[in-house]
């Protein structure tokens, strides 16, 4: 599909010249100076598919586009070639910055710059809140965007690449934000376009029966967004800052590429009765269910409220034995939904269990 | 803080006989002085130097051949050389600056010393290629392999090697195996064969490998002893033994014996338990037999196995001496000697007896030599200590014999009963109906739970009994069989009342629970082995030694107990013998009983509200919480449990018995095994669950080496206790009136904030950031909650226990840290504790005030306020004369007068001073007035004393006060002065952060990050450290927060590195070296100037995981000694950890020397306790030890033992 794309010619947008990408000898040793630990795309065939699959009709969307952490920027300037209407890179490296805010002055408005690391939005621990750490609501006032419903269409496509160290306690916390409709959530369903390992990928999507490694993570990704695969892109076509080795994790998945991984949150994720102030329950109820994958959901229930595990499943048209690893996302839901109409369980002492992280970065 | 070190009133008269222009600090210590200043001039001057020089030469290879060395190990040689050179730059700067004229020195003692290491330095360097290395080494490797003898070859520390036990196979062998024999022998041979060059290769690169790989260096049998498997079927077999299932013992031996693969695994000790079972019914056959597995597994029998058979022949009538007579050969044959046998051994029962008697009827004259003669401690600094003992003044303590005796019977029983419930401080307020309601309803349901769970736990034995186990699986049946199922269950109840209403982590609870058993399993065990009678027997005579109406002796507890012991030489050894269980089978244990517990322990869900419907739920229920992404296994009691707790507000407390103070004095530490409680075990040197190579290490060392460690856990041991009855009412009615967070009295519950919970139609109002909010507070006020539960809950123990002891003398019997920082073992409730507990505690024995008591209780109670920090003690004397009548009302109204002492800094021990002063001013003549009140003497700093001193830094020893000066200095308000000499200057140059700063910067500010510097804070916590001290200051601009502490705690790195050049010298080199040492594969470890080894035990962690109903439990373990070396660890711990070892030495000896100038002597690490009386003494005394532990040559040594250690494999 590459090699395709290659040979293509850009239908020129008219009223732009189409932007120089550079030479890909430079953009490399741009990306190796980098002083923090990251991985960038560089080749513009691979910018030009991240591109394609963002359209495809980039020059009619009305999303705005988040670019994390572009570098020497190859991606902004295919985006920008492909017509698209706004982009904001979000570049937590001072270094880059310079060369980024010329273009962005080069350009009228379809491009702004700002310092800051979408991985540090938001940030629980302390340090100074400047930039590159960044509160949500400073970057969506800034930029002009405002809170809107979750009906609503998609207001923001972030693209970028999770930082390999913390990539799953970031996809952690958005997961809890986004139950909790806090931080880039409350501005709307804000679609993620990542780059992901595949391993944490294959967890994300693990389905019910898969013992292993089908877990509240996976369960809960699932039952909030519609996910899909856009691309696989072996480790080696990312640039590396160079000065660190980053080794690829091992993991007993295969764990061979990197996959472009699009995630749009439900437009019915929320109803009348899951809504952002009881989610986390939801979160709870899941996380408990899924510790353990071969327990009896009954079980699990009974120890929410005594006797009522069998009336429930009963309502769910479920076996009495099911085990909670065969329980589908959205069955889960529906199971808390009716829980949550139960007196009996708002009564429980359960029910009140609090979520407690003592992780310093994260969620609150 | 205050001065301990240089006292001007003390310190002058000390100077008197120096020449007081002398400003080096060591001069104040007149004679010790020159001992120190000449073992340094030996450095200086040059002929012993350049000798010194030449042999270090040697071993550091030319430049050209740099690329070629073993790369780590070669490193760590140049730090320490460098080292070298530092230190004699260092001490030619220093003399320079005190303008000293040396003597020209002869060659002293204690610089020759520094040559021993070089005796192991000779020859050439092995200049290998990296690559050829890792070649040859796998080549051995899988020649060794093949040999079967991979883990075998040992080399003895003293570089002889042998190959234990594999000898015989060799010779067997192929081809190669001759080969391989060459090369073991080439050693020997190398003096005078010539060997082909890649022999000699070869066989050093065994050595290297050998001494590299931690685990072979540690591979004796004592050391494999504990190893897994062994130690898990060693724990196994006497478990089944005990329990008198001897089949199932016997039966699991065989299994492992005839599966080649395990049985590679047994040592002699396994097949040992199973003789001395077989020794005990007199079976001869089964001896036999068990001797000729032995031989098959290719072992030899030790002298535990001869034992044994003795014993059997023993118990066996009229056995023929032919028999005998051939074991006795065989022993001979073995090298194994008779005498030896019962010096070794650990006998139960009547074992000594039964081999003695089968001895006789061969030899009838034989009787086994007692042991009489004392070794003494090497080291130089104890050296008076043991020898001069004519004008020693051992105390005794205030009791007669009658009462030490009683004393002991009592401790004996409680001990024995391995519990104890004691009625709570709480049990003071009236008892309403609903509480009795409550009480009774509880007592009921305990006794329904109790039923189910004895009824449950026989159930589940019966069925693991019938299964037949996997071959080698080792299944927990013989641990469930140790006691009465109602004593298992007991446990399983007092563990309920326990848990906090918020849980508690599954991992954390079965481990408490499977210690419970484990102790009381090792009490029975004792009681089983006939030894109490003994221990009384041996007890009442030692007594003697303590009691002020016997006669004096010129002997220490430890040596007077181990005479008594050799006297009493029959019955069984009082050294207990059984094993600590590995830590996978006390979690396992544990976690099976939890599983029973949570799943049978029920109560109807009407029973506090008969609205509800009836259900039976159970209590206890299995979750999980989830911190930082791992979910971790929670138990957590139903509310209606936790409802009913809080009601019935039991007053009855169920101990562990060792969690009380001692009620006679602890039994002497004779040996790393053997000392403290009674039949409690006791680990010598406490240590990370599971973590044996210290005890490892500690056998290794010579018995005498460790005696000047081991007594002066016995003089902290031996301080008798009693409470200071009026301070601990006073305390009890806070506590029980609300408490006071402010005087560090913990409030109830009933105090703690409400958690809200909001219902649906109130958030729906709330915006975003407030629900945040809200969420927040929610988690606060939980937090908090749990918080507030477990202080007040640790302070109910505190103050009970304290309470229950009210009218008691008592002792904290001690043990230690690994780098040898004692600490008194009951965990509660002790000395170490809080300013509430030091309050409460007072010396059984008092002393009259003397001429200078009363002013030593002064200035006390002025350096508790904190007050007055920089004023001599002169000026704390006189301030205290001025506030009197503060100080009277305080003791008189302390809860509704003027409350002057509730702003000290440590308010309790303040008021309990007052009332001290105040009694003692009002009594007739206050120089007569009996003082029970133990006065402090606190080290300024002591970590940086100990840099300062190492490093011979002139002005960081005076900022310490090392040295003289008219008014005590303060090391933080130094620091903080030259942090602003920074700061104004660079807020010239235009720093803004420098600028906003102005007027900000305050000792207290960088008080913190001073003090933990030496124990390795680094610039990260550091700048949390400071930024919280910002935080407070209201008003220093909060945006500005982050980027002053990170410019301040730069600015105070930069200022300590300018008072204390030595200290950050030491500190990078030590840090460097344990790099270089974790680097190339081995520990760090050390030998303190006392003798005592240390080693870290950092590895990285490996995770076990235990299978269990319940749940999986995933074990972190960071201590074993087959992982490779945590290097961070290592070298981050490195230089505290060693200074640390080094203030535990220094207290060590001061504790020593006290104890033989007869004062009461206690420590909290580098803060003594004395009489008032005794204040000044004891301040010489530290002084003095001081001086001559620093006038060893500690980092010279230490040099030199680690180029021993981790470079001798070079050469």
């Amino acid at each position: 599909e590459v090699g395709k794309m290659k040979g293509e010619c850009f239908r020129p947008l008219g009223r732009y010249d189409f932007l120089d990408l550079g030479e890909v000898e430079e953009n490399t040793q741009r990306a190796q100076l980098c002083r923090t630990i990251k991985r960038f795309i560089i080749d513009p065939a691979l910018a030009k598919l991240v591109t394609h699959h963002l359209g495809p009709d980039l020059e009619d969307s009305k999303a705005v586009i988040f670019e994390c952490n572009p570098g020497p920027g190859v991606l902004t300037r295919t985006l920008l070639n492909s017509g698209a209407q706004r982009v904001v890179t979000l570049e937590g490296e001072k270094s880059f910055l310079p060369d980024l805010q010329a273009l962005e002055c080069l350009l009228d408005g379809q491009l702004e710059v700002v310092h800051c690391d979408f991985f540090k939005l938001d940030p629980m621990g302390r340090g100074s809140m400047r930039p590159p750490a960044m509160y949500t609501d400073k970057l969506f006032t800034d930029l002009g965007i405002s809170e809107a419903n979750w009906t609503d269409e998609v207001p923001v496509k972030v693209v970028g690449i999770f930082p390999q160290r913390i990539e799953r306690s970031q996809l952690w916390k958005l997961l809890y934000v986004l139950f909790d409709r806090l931080s880039i959530y409350r501005y709307g369903r804000v679609e993620l376009n990542m780059f992901i390992s595949e391993k944490e990928y294959l967890k994300l999507m693990a389905k019910p029966g898969d013992m292993l490694n089908y877990r509240a993570f996976g369960a809960l990704w699932q039952m909030a967004c519609h996910i899909e695969l856009l691309h696989k892109e072996p480790w080696a076509s990312f640039v590396t800052s160079s000065k660190y080795k980053l080794a690829i994790p091992k993991s007993r998945l295969p764990n061979d590429n990197l996959c472009l991984v699009r995630m749009t949150p439900r437009k019915d994720l929320f109803s009348a009765s899951l809504t952002p102030s009881n989610a986390a329950t939801l979160v709870m109820m899941v996380k408990q269910c899924l510790a353990k994958r071969k327990a009896r959901l009954v079980d699990r229930l009974n120890m929410w409220s005594p006797d009522s595990g069998p009336k429930l499943l009963k309502e769910m048209g479920m076996q009495e034995d099911v085990l909670t690893g065969h329980v589908y996302p959205e069955e889960y839901k529906q199971l808390f939904e009716l829980v949550d109409k139960s007196q009996e369980f708002t009564q429980s002492w359960l029910y009140e269990e609090v979520l407690e992280n003592t992780q310093k970065e994260g969620w609150i | 803080m205050y001065i301990l070190y240089s006292i001007p009133s003390t310190a002058s008269c000390l100077c008197r006989s120096v020449p007081s222009h002398i400003p080096i600090f060591l001069c104040t210590y007149s004679s010790s002085l020159y001992t120190c200043v000449n073992s340094h001039n030996n450095l200086l001057t040059d002929p012993p130097w350049t000798s010194q020089r030449r042999h270090f030469s040697a071993l550091i290879p030319k430049k050209e051949d740099g690329k070629k060395r073993v790369w780590e190990q070669s490193q760590l040689l140049d730090v320490l050389e460098a080292r070298i050179q530092q230190l004699q730059s260092d001490i030619v700067l220093d003399v320079q600056h005190a303008k000293v004229q040396f003597v020209n020195a002869s060659k002293s003692g204690r610089g020759a010393s520094s040559g021993k290491s070089h005796k192991n330095v000779s020859g050439g360097r092995t200049e290998l290629p990296k690559k050829l290395i890792q070649e040859k080494t796998t080549k051995t490797k899988k020649l060794n392999l093949k040999l079967g003898i991979e883990d075998k070859p040992v080399k003895s520390r003293k570089g002889k090697l042998i190959l234990p036990g594999t000898s015989k196979t060799l010779k067997n062998q192929e081809p190669t195996a001759i080969q391989a024999d060459t090369m073991a022998g080439a050693p020997v041979a190398a003096a005078t064969v010539p060997i082909r060059k890649v022999e000699k290769l070869e066989w050093k690169l065994n050595q290297w490998a050998m001494s590299a790989s931690p685990e072979l260096v540690q591979d004796n049998s004592e050391a494999r002893m504990y190893e897994g498997v062994q130690l898990s079927v060693h724990c196994y077999l006497e478990a089944c033994v005990f329990c008198g299932d001897i089949d199932r013992a016997q039966r699991l031996l065989l299994t492992h014996h005839r599966m080649i693969s395990r049985r590679n695994l047994l040592n002699i000790g396994l097949y040992n338990v199973m003789m001395r079972v077989w020794a005990k019914k007199g079976s001869l056959n089964q001896i036999g037999r068990m001797f000729i597995l032995v031989e098959e597994a290719g072992l030899k029998p030790n002298l535990t196995s001869y034992c044994a058979a003795l014993e059997c022949m023993g118990r066996t009538p009229n056995c023929s001496p032919k028999v005998i007579n051939r074991v006795l050969r065989q022993m001979k044959e073995d090298g194994l000697c008779v005498e030896e046998l019962f010096r070794l051994c650990v006998f139960r029962q009547d074992e000594r007896d039964m081999v003695l008697r089968a001895i006789h009827t061969v030899e009838p004259d034989f009787q086994p030599s007692i042991n009489t003669v004392l070794h003494t401690c090497s080291s130089p600094l104890v050296k008076d200590f043991y020898t001069e003992r004519a004008d020693a003044k051992y105390p005794k303590l205030a009791f007669s014999l009658e009462e030490l005796r009683e004393r002991f019977s009592r401790q004996l029983s409680m001990e024995q009963a391995s519990t104890i419930t004691i009625h709570s401080v709480e049990a003071m307020k009236p008892v309403t109906p609903h509480m009795a309601k409550m009480r009774a309803l509880l007592a009921e349901q305990r006794m329904v739970w109790h039923k189910a769970l004895v009824g449950a736990l026989r159930e589940s034995n019966m069925i693991l009994a019938s299964i037949t186990p996997k071959a080698v699986r080792l299944s927990l049946y013989p641990y469930l069989c140790l006691m009465d199922q109602k004593d298992y269950v007991d446990i399983m109840i007092q563990s309920l009342s326990n848990l906090p209403p918020s849980g508690e982590s599954l991992h954390i609870l079965a481990k408490e629970l499977g210690n419970r058993v484990h102790n009381k399993f090792c009490i029975r065990m004792k009681s089983h082995n006939q030894m109490v009678d003994k221990l009384s027997h041996i007890y009442n005579e030692y007594a003697e030694l303590l009691a002020k109406d016997s006669q004096d002796f010129d002997v220490l507890p430890r040596e007077r107990w181990w005479k008594l012991e050799a006297e009493h030489s029959s019955g069984p050894s009082l050294l207990g013998d059984n094993t600590q269980w590995p830590h996978t089978v006390v979690v396992e244990l544990g976690t099976y009983l939890v599983d029973l517990m949570v799943k049978h322990m029920k109560v109807n869900s009407d029973i506090l509200n008969p609205a509800n419907d009836r259900k039976f739920i159970p209590v206890l229920y299995h979750m999980y919480t989830f911190r930082s992404n791992k979910q971790v296994g929670f138990i957590k009691p139903h509310p209606i449990l936790t409802q009913m707790q809080q009601d019935a507000m039991e007053t009855t407390l169920t101990f562990d018995s060792y969690v009380m103070p001692m009620l006679c004095p602890p039994v002497p530490w004779t040996s790393a095994k053997f000392g403290a409680y009674l039949l409690t075990p006791t680990k010598m040197m406490r240590t990370v669950v599971g973590a044996n190579q210290h005890e490892i290490l500690l056998e290794k060392c010579q018995d005498a080496d460790l005696h000047a460690v081991l007594d002066s856990l016995n003089q902290l041991g031996n301080a008798a206790w009693r409470i200071n009855q009026p301070l601990l009412d006073i305390i009890i009615s806070v506590f029980n009136d609300k408490g006071n967070e402010k005087l560090d009295i913990p409030p109830p519950n009933s105090e703690a904030p409400k958690i809200l919970r909001y219902s649906q139609q109130d958030l729906a109002t709330y915006s975003s950031a407030e629900k945040a909010h809200l969420k927040r507070e929610l988690v606060k006020a939980k937090k908090k909650c749990s918080e507030m539960h477990s202080l007040r809950m640790d302070a109910l123990y505190k103050l009970s226990i304290a309470n229950h002891m009210r009218d008691e003398v008592f002792w904290f019997p001690h043990n230690m840290d690994f780098r040898g920082r004692t600490y008194p073992c009951p965990p509660y409730f002790n000395h170490l504790g809080s300013d509430v507990t030091r309050a409460i505690l007072v010396f059984a024995e008092g002393k009259p005030l003397g001429p200078g008591g009363l002013k030593w209780l002064k200035i006390h109670l002025v350096n508790l306020t904190g007050l007055k920090k920089r004023s001599s003690l002169a000026g704390r004397l006189e301030y205290a004369n001025t506030i009197m009548d503060d100080i009277l009302d305080s003791a008189d109204n302390p809860l509704n007068g003027k409350k002057w002492w509730q702003n000290a800094d440590e308010p309790w021990q303040a008021l309990a001073c007052c009332m001290e002063i105040a009694n003692a001013v009002r009594s007739p003549d206050p120089t007569h007035f009996i003082s029970h009140f133990p006065v402090h003497q606190d080290g300024s700093c002591n970590g940086l004393q100990h840099y300062a001193a190492l490093g011979r830094d002139v002005i960081g020893a005076t900022s310490v006060n090392l040295i003289p000066c008219e008014v005590p200095q303060d090391v933080y308000s130094g620091v903080a002065q030259q942090v602003e000499e920074f700061r104004a200057r660079d807020s010239e140059k235009g720093l803004k952060i420098a600028q906003v700063l102005e007027g900000f910067i305050s000792r207290k500010v960088v008080k913190q990050t001073v003090m933990t510097v030496v124990y390795g804070v680094t610039r990260y916590g550091g700048r949390l450290q400071i930024e919280k001290r910002l935080k407070e200051v209201d008003d220093f601009p909060k945006e500005y927060v982050w980027d002053a502490s990170h410019y301040l705690v730069q600015q105070v790195f930069s200022s300590l590195k300018e008072m204390f050049t030595g200290t950050r010298e030491i500190q990078d080199w030590l840090t460097e070296s344990a790099r270089l040492i974790a680097k190339s594969g081995n520990t760090v470890e050390w030998v303190t100037p006392l003798g005592l080894p240390i080693i870290q035990p950092y590895h990285r962690t490996r995770t076990q995981m235990l299978k269990g109903t319940i749940q999986d439990l995933s074990l972190q373990i960071t201590h074993d000694s087959k992982q490779k070396p945590d290097t961070v660890k290592q070298k981050n711990a490195f230089p505290p950890n060693f200074i640390h070892s080094l203030d535990s030495t220094h207290m060590m000896l001061t504790a020593l020397y006290c104890y033989s100038a007869g004062l009461t002597f206690v420590s909290v690490h580098d803060c003594f306790w004395t009489h008032a009386l005794t204040v000044d003494t004891m301040n010489k005394v530290c002084r003095e030890q001081f001086v001559a532990l620093h006038s060893q040559p500690i980092l010279q040594e230490l040099s030199n033992f680690l180029l021993q250690k981790y470079c001798s494999g070079l050469s």
